[in-house]
């Protein structure tokens, strides 16, 4: 598959949150204001990145020659935490700045199933290391657009009269459901028509 | 400098505890799981081979979809060939197992390990499903998309043209390696 | 009893505190898709807060975090194998969401909530508690998906019988949209209003 092709694919047609319901966690509890979602959006989608490139090279490298197959969940899981952990602290030294912005988010990501999800997807679709780095991008790119829309619609519904009952959570996984409804116009017929 | 040794001490050791109880989890459960992935290929083999019978495999290198293919003989004569294809699907590779006839004519195709999804994509498992490609691939071209379809198999698709097209694909590109490699 | 009770209507795990829905909605287009995450979860949470609560003075504070996350991870992968081996159908089914338990929220939120200060007996009924209420849960939803959107109730193969229910009219022209991923975002949104608007109500007449 190519480049483009799986970027396509990863924002929109098989869009993380909305198909297959990795983040989902996230994508409700932070999508309260706009500038907290962005900020999720850009932690999630660093880590991702970083992640699949990290896990490709353990799969490949060491679990594959080796015959480990089976420490799999294991050591990925391991190699994300530590890979938060080592980033916060990166970004705590070189740009305090950016650590003020994403720093609060980091801690959440290691359980947030987008990140162990792309990893093992990736693994199991055969991707070598630069399309499994630009899966990880495309994957945490296709979370900030979602959270981003997520939380804007609900910024605008604040204003808005909510039967009882449906405030608050409940009503945002219906937008979610109604969001998954219109992203379900991306399919690969569509990308097939794009890319050729 | 104590309490650091003390704390990646234990840590160690529980990963260590960890590793070895799957360790031997793995050497239980490795049997087990070969032997299911040999039947599913002797059944799938069995589904697709008809009357003819499948000779040894032979591995394909350098084709990114063909995997490998089996010679078909019947009543002493060649009756074309049985191929291992890997398909793109809407979540992640298919194993895809495919009768040809010696000019590239689809005869069977069975779908094997994938990860589709349930009630959607993997309702490509049931036979039935698969017959919209049967006879295709020589006089009548593969269908790659929606539009070549009748309208009830458009419907019965729908939500999971991913996982056709896929199929498509893998079998299309099957077909050729048979017509251009193979079945000279 | 209360640490089981609990976990299945006051603290359901999908309902009431919202957790450990990323990885197992995806799964619940199935019946028996449900069951068989239900059991694996189950299993994990049982094995995970196990060992927790009896490694619980064992296991360093600062590392803590990281030490549960490898108790669940290999509880995860002992069901991944054990799928693999003896139920292959189900896990070509659960494909990839079996190992993603690892990632889910109830389990290392039962481990840091409940389990590090608990005794075996107390972490044990809590995990099958709140074990329980997910699959009923994760049930619930998945028998709904399941009618609406292919109008059948998949369960297990036995002899004769295929394992599938099909309900008549419903199969033909099921709403197929429910069964697609913005069907599992819908039913969960109604299902979590439906029950806020009976705990209000249950709470209103307790007032009165």
């Amino acid at each position: 598959m190519s480049y483009v092709g799986i970027i396509i694919t990863f924002v929109f047609v098989e869009n993380f949150i909305l198909t297959k319901f990795l983040g989902l966690c996230p994508f409700i509890g932070v999508s309260k204001n706009t500038e907290s979602a962005v900020g999720m959006g850009f932690a999630v989608t660093f880590v991702t990145s970083v992640a699949s490139l990290a896990t490709w090279a353990i799969q490949k490298l060491i679990l594959q020659p080796l015959g480990l197959a089976f420490l799999q969940t294991i050591t990925f899981i391991l190699v994300i935490a530590a890979l938060v952990q080592l980033l916060e602290m990166v970004i705590q030294k070189i740009s305090p700045s950016l650590y003020k912005a994403l720093g609060i988010y980091l801690p959440l990501i290691t359980t947030n199933c987008a990140v162990l999800g792309i990893a093992l997807i990736a693994v199991r679709s055969n991707y070598n290391a630069l399309e499994s780095f630009v899966a990880g991008f495309s994957a945490g790119l296709g979370f900030l657009l979602a959270i981003l829309l997520m939380s804007t619609i609900r910024e605008r519904m604040n204003t808005e009269w909510v039967p009882k009952p449906l405030r608050g959570v409940p009503i945002a996984f219906i937008t979610g459901g109604l969001m998954a409804l219109a992203f379900m116009a991306f399919d690969k017929a569509l990308l097939r028509n794009l890319i050729g | 400098m104590n309490d650091v040794v003390n704390v990646g001490g234990k840590l160690a050791l529980i990963c260590a505890v960890a590793a070895i109880a799957l360790g031997l989890v793995n050497a239980v459960t490795a049997p087990a799981i070969d032997k299911v992935k040999e039947q599913q290929l002797s059944a799938a083999l069995d589904a697709v081979r008809g009357t003819a019978e499948a000779g040894e495999e032979r591995l394909v290198e350098g084709e990114p979809i063909v995997d490998g293919y089996y010679a078909l003989v019947q009543d002493g004569t060649s009756a074309g060939y049985i191929l291992r294809l890997t398909g793109t699907g809407y979540a992640g590779d298919m194993e895809i197992l495919a009768a040809y006839r010696q000019d590239g004519e689809i005869k069977a195709v069975a779908l094997m390990n994938n990860s589709e999804t349930p009630g959607l994509g993997k309702e490509a498992e049931k036979p039935a499903y698969m017959e919209k490609y049967i006879g295709t691939g020589a006089g009548h071209p593969v269908p790659m998309n929606k539009q070549q379809l009748t309208q009830e198999e458009a419907d019965a698709i729908s939500g999971a043209s991913i996982t056709f097209m896929g199929i498509a694909q893998a079998l299309k590109a099957g077909s050729d390696y048979v017509k251009e490699q193979l079945g000279k | 009893m209360g640490n089981f009770t609990k976990g299945i209507l006051k603290e359901n795990p999908i309902f009431i505190i919202m957790l450990g829905l990323c990885p197992t909605l995806a799964v619940s287009t199935q019946v028996v898709n449900a069951i068989g995450m239900g059991v694996g979860v189950i299993f994990v949470l049982l094995g995970s807060n196990i060992f927790v609560s009896l490694l619980k003075n064992f296991i360093p504070e600062k590392v803590r975090i990281p030490s549960y996350i490898v108790i669940i991870a290999s509880f995860v992968t002992m069901v991944d194998l054990f799928m693999q081996g003896y139920a292959p159908s189900l896990s070509k089914n659960l494909g990839v969401f079996v190992q993603l338990i690892v990632v889910n929220c109830i389990i290392l939120g039962r481990a840091e909530a409940f389990a590090k200060k608990s005794n075996v007996k107390d972490a044990v009924l809590d995990a099958l508690g709140m074990g329980v209420g997910f699959t009923l849960g994760l049930l619930l939803i998945s028998l709904i998906r399941e009618v609406l959107g292919s109008g059948t109730i998949t369960l297990f193969a036995i002899g004769n019988f295929d394992g599938v229910i099909r309900l008549p009219g419903l199969s033909e022209s099921p709403v197929r949209v429910m069964a697609l991923a913005p069907g599992a975002l819908l039913v969960i949104g109604y299902l979590k209003a439906l029950f806020n608007w009976t705990e209000a109500r249950r709470s209103k007449e307790a007032t009165a």
